[in-house]
């Protein structure tokens, strides 16, 4: 008993210190420096907050370089489905335009009657957000996290907890900023929760991520039947997002309220950073 | 010039492992299939780890093993050396399983990885859950180590042909 008790202590001494002949350092030396960095991050001193901006901008940049010829193939591949679609798109366009054009009118009626309410009520109008143009240098879909790296970080005036759209679509959050690169985590992500307003019955909600391609709606009021093919808007009620942004479209799915988003999270390329609330807020 | 090319071309051949491993950590690249199939995905790296550090553990250093981990985590945004401590407990178990043993196969491999996956990912819980703000869909984590544990026999064939590859040309 002891005898196979001693083999075991020397098996797990022998994989745990030994080095090979290109090695320089035994397992258990790098297990220390591992745990070492892992808690010096976790506890996020300014050094380590320092030493981490450099290495991810340094990597960010080395692996948006190194994806390039693969995000390149994928470009090419998407563009060439579109290609094969147009005839089919051309035909539905057509059709929205229409439908398009005949509510223009009514939004041109309602844009005049809003101007003429806002002058009888001395309020001025709320959209002058700021925005900051930025690319996504990398997407890589990990099976736990979903967020995205976009070029622009600190020296571009971003900080923290701003929000992001695309196409005037909201996206998600930065947060993570480094001095040239931030990280933008996705609505769609399992840690993303955004007050929301549903149009049209103006019921609050929190929209929260599971993981999967289509959020789902949480802290509904009792009772609430939510229209389907609702518009989902930020209601702006944690001061960080401006309300009215637009997010997706409700539809029901497993006896849950799901939104369809606006913007694929897979398929961003230019992502606006809106600047000005966060900065008001700070 | 033409042993220097000889030689240049087996140091490539020999790298070949640890190039993968830090392809798989730097680039977009990923082994989740949202399309078809949203629950398959595998983790290539911890194959690539385990079975190259029961094999030849020359081939690929447990130095290399800890920078990819670190570069990993920083792609994906998780704490710093998170990925490391996994891949170095895989790297661990492995070495540990080839001091054992003195005969390998792939089915002594194959349920040797499982103690190999079963010990990364609880480890990977244990820091996760305790030391950051991340929560984690446990079932995508299940499913992963599953097919990571199921397709491990399909790499361990590909990789076998290419340890032959490497010895047939190192002893010519």
């Amino acid at each position: 008993m002891s005898a196979s008790r001693e083999d075991f202590g020397i098996a797990i001494r022998s994989a745990l210190l030994q080095r090979g002949a290109r090695q320089k350092f035994s397992l258990f030396f790098l297990l220390c420096i591992s745990i070492l960095i892992f808690f010096l991050d976790t506890i996020q001193i300014k050094p380590m907050n320092t030493v981490r901006t450099l290495l991810n901008d340094g990597i960010y940049r080395f692996s948006s370089v190194v994806s390039s010829p693969f995000k390149f193939f994928s470009y090419l591949s998407s563009k060439s489905k579109k290609h094969m679609l147009t005839y089919k798109e051309n035909i539905i366009l057509k059709k929205e335009l229409e439908v398009l054009k005949s509510k223009n009118l009514n939004v041109d009626f309602l844009k005049n009657e809003n101007i003429k309410l806002r002058e009888i009520l001395n309020s001025q109008e709320s959209d002058n957000l700021k925005y900051e143009i930025g690319k996504v240098i990398l997407d890589k879909d990990s099976p736990y996290l979903h967020s995205i790296i976009i070029n622009k970080g600190s020296r571009s005036s971003i900080t923290k907890g701003m929000p992001v759209i695309e196409n005037n679509n909201l996206v998600g959050v930065v947060i993570e900023v480094n001095y040239l690169s931030s990280r933008v985590l996705l609505l769609n992500d399992l840690n993303s929760r955004i007050p929301v307003v549903i149009s049209p019955l103006s019921a609050q909600a929190i929209l929260r991520g599971t993981g999967k391609e289509e959020p789902i709606l949480d802290y509904l009021p009792e009772f609430f039947v939510a229209p389907e093919e609702g518009i989902v808007f930020t209601s702006g009620k944690d001061g960080v997002f401006a309300s009215g942004i637009p997010i997706g479209k409700i539809f029901y799915e497993d006896d849950q309220i799901k939104v369809k988003l606006f913007s694929d999270p897979n398929q961003l390329s230019f992502i606006n950073v809106i600047l000005d609330i966060s900065k008001e807020r700070q | 010039m033409a042993i220097f090319y000889k030689n240049f071309r087996l140091q490539i051949r020999n790298l070949g492992p640890i190039i993968l491993l830090y392809f798989l950590s730097i680039t977009e690249i990923n082994t989740q299939f949202n399309e078809p199939f949203e629950i398959i995905s595998f983790n290539l790296q911890l194959i690539i780890v385990y079975y190259w550090m029961l094999k030849d553990p020359s081939v690929l250093g447990s130095s290399h093993i800890f920078f990819a981990g670190l570069i990993n985590d920083i792609i994906i945004g998780l704490p710093m050396c998170t990925s490391s401590i996994c891949y170095l407990t895989v790297s661990f178990v492995a070495s540990y399983i080839r001091t054992v043993t003195v005969t390998q196969s792939l089915i002594s491999d194959w349920f040797t990885f499982l103690i190999a996956i079963f010990f990364s990912n609880l480890i990977y819980l244990i820091l996760i859950n305790n030391f950051s703000d991340f929560e984690i869909i446990y079932v995508s984590l299940f499913y992963n180590s599953f097919f990571t544990f199921l397709i491990y026999p399909l790499f361990w064939v590909v990789f076998n042909q290419y340890r032959a590859i490497m010895m047939y040309k190192k002893n010519e």
